[in-house]
């Protein structure tokens, strides 16, 4: 399946609940052993989360973590060798209550 | 008069069939019996001149035959049928077919007042499709930018920032995607719902949705059990396009915590403010400067 991207959905939002999308910490990992660079999923990211590497050993690297929309998995879905993960959800909407109460605290 | 538990009969008053015509006359019978009568044809362009019926009485469906235009009827504004009624089932049972001509046969005249007490006692479906009703007209507030207008409910729904509603009603809630969900997209052609009993935490997958262009999950605004999908969704994805905030829900839930979720949430308000930004943002990304 492909899907066209890089369209209108090209969303890096600067904060994510309140909180700066930088300090929270979701975005896929690449698993190198498994990853066969067919490039599904970068063909599918409508943010740009990843990048491809022409010539390097990592040909496909995630440059751009804070374009992945925070719960966002779907990405995974296209990998065939299932190379990409996600931290946990539960204690990332652990993490972000938290600092949510420490932006609110000043 | 609304009153509560009165029957709201909604046939499918075909008028080309016999099947269509015993559903209108089995209508009128009940009618006489105290029901109210919804008409299919003045419901389809006119749904509020029957809000008040409906949201007090239970509402019993009347198919002529399979293709079922009266459920879809229903379920397309999103009404909670209580009790539903197919007549060439019910001809069937008598070892009778419908005929093509709209003109009821005697005998199966003579089996329509029974037919009438019948339905008068029959049971309620069960709670799969929810208890709560989700029939209130929704209004919305718009804003337009560049050459899109974009709607938000004005009350009663909830949204985080994934662009997932959540529409409450007591202890239930309806879930979908929002309008510009729904525009950015573009044409939906794939709805794969969760399986019904489904555990959600707040920001789980609630089913996902595939467009022309991309695919996306439904983010789960809330936490609760899956007690019912759209079904009419999965047969007809692009709901979502025509009607993204009623016709378009996707997955009925029981809350478990909403007191909770809600602290984590935007109002109709909150989430009209933030997609203002959010386009605006967006076109700038896409077009710079101005």
């Amino acid at each position: 399946m492909r899907f066209r991207s890089r369209g209108w959905l090209k969303v890096s939002e600067e904060t994510f609940m309140g909180v700066p999308r930088g300090k929270i910490p979701w975005c896929p990992a690449i698993d190198y052993e498994k990853c066969d660079y067919c490039m599904e999923c970068d063909e599918f990211c409508p943010h740009g989360a990843f990048e491809r590497r022409e010539g390097e050993e990592k040909r496909l690297v995630v440059a751009h973590p804070e374009n992945c929309v925070v719960f966002c998995r779907v990405c995974a879905r296209t990998c065939g060798p299932d190379a990409l993960s996600f931290p946990d959800k539960t204690e990332t909407l652990e993490l972000i209550k938290r600092l949510r109460e420490d932006e609110q605290d000043g | 008069m609304a009153e509560k538990n009165r029957l709201v009969v909604l046939p499918c008053n075909g008028m080309d069939k016999e099947a269509g015509a015993i559903s209108r006359e089995l209508a009128l019978l009940l009618s006489e019996k105290g029901a109210d009568v919804i008409c299919p044809v003045l419901y389809q362009s006119k749904p509020k001149r029957y809000q008040k019926e409906l949201e007090s009485g239970k509402l019993l469906v009347i198919d002529g035959c399979k293709t079922g235009c009266a459920s879809k009827l229903a379920r397309e504004h999103g009404l909670k049928i209580a009790k539903k009624a197919t007549i060439k089932e019910l001809l069937k049972e008598e070892n009778l077919k419908s005929g093509k001509s709209p003109v009821i046969g005697k005998e199966k005249l003579g089996l329509l007042p029974a037919w009438a007490e019948r339905l008068e006692e029959l049971e309620d479906i069960a709670a799969e499709e929810g208890g709560t009703c989700f029939t209130a007209t929704v209004s919305f507030r718009r804003f337009a930018f560049d050459k899109f207008i974009f709607k938000v409910p004005e009350a009663g729904y909830f949204f985080n920032e994934n662009d997932c509603w959540a529409r409450v009603e007591g202890e239930r809630a309806r879930l979908g995607v929002s309008d510009y969900v729904q525009q950015s997209a573009s044409d939906i052609i794939f709805f794969e719902p969760p399986e019904v009993g489904k555990e959600l935490s707040m920001f789980d997958e609630a089913g996902s949705i595939e467009s022309t262009k991309t695919a996306l999950d439904i983010i789960s605004p809330v936490s609760g059990t899956v007690t019912a999908v759209n079904g009419e969704l999965v047969e007809a994805p692009e709901l979502i396009n025509s009607d993204p905030y009623v016709a378009g829900w996707a997955v009925e839930v029981e809350l478990s915590d909403f007191e909770s979720d809600r602290e984590l949430l935007m109002d109709c308000a909150g989430y009209f403010d933030y997609l203002n930004e959010k386009v605006k943002k967006e076109y700038m990304k896409r077009y710079g400067g101005k």
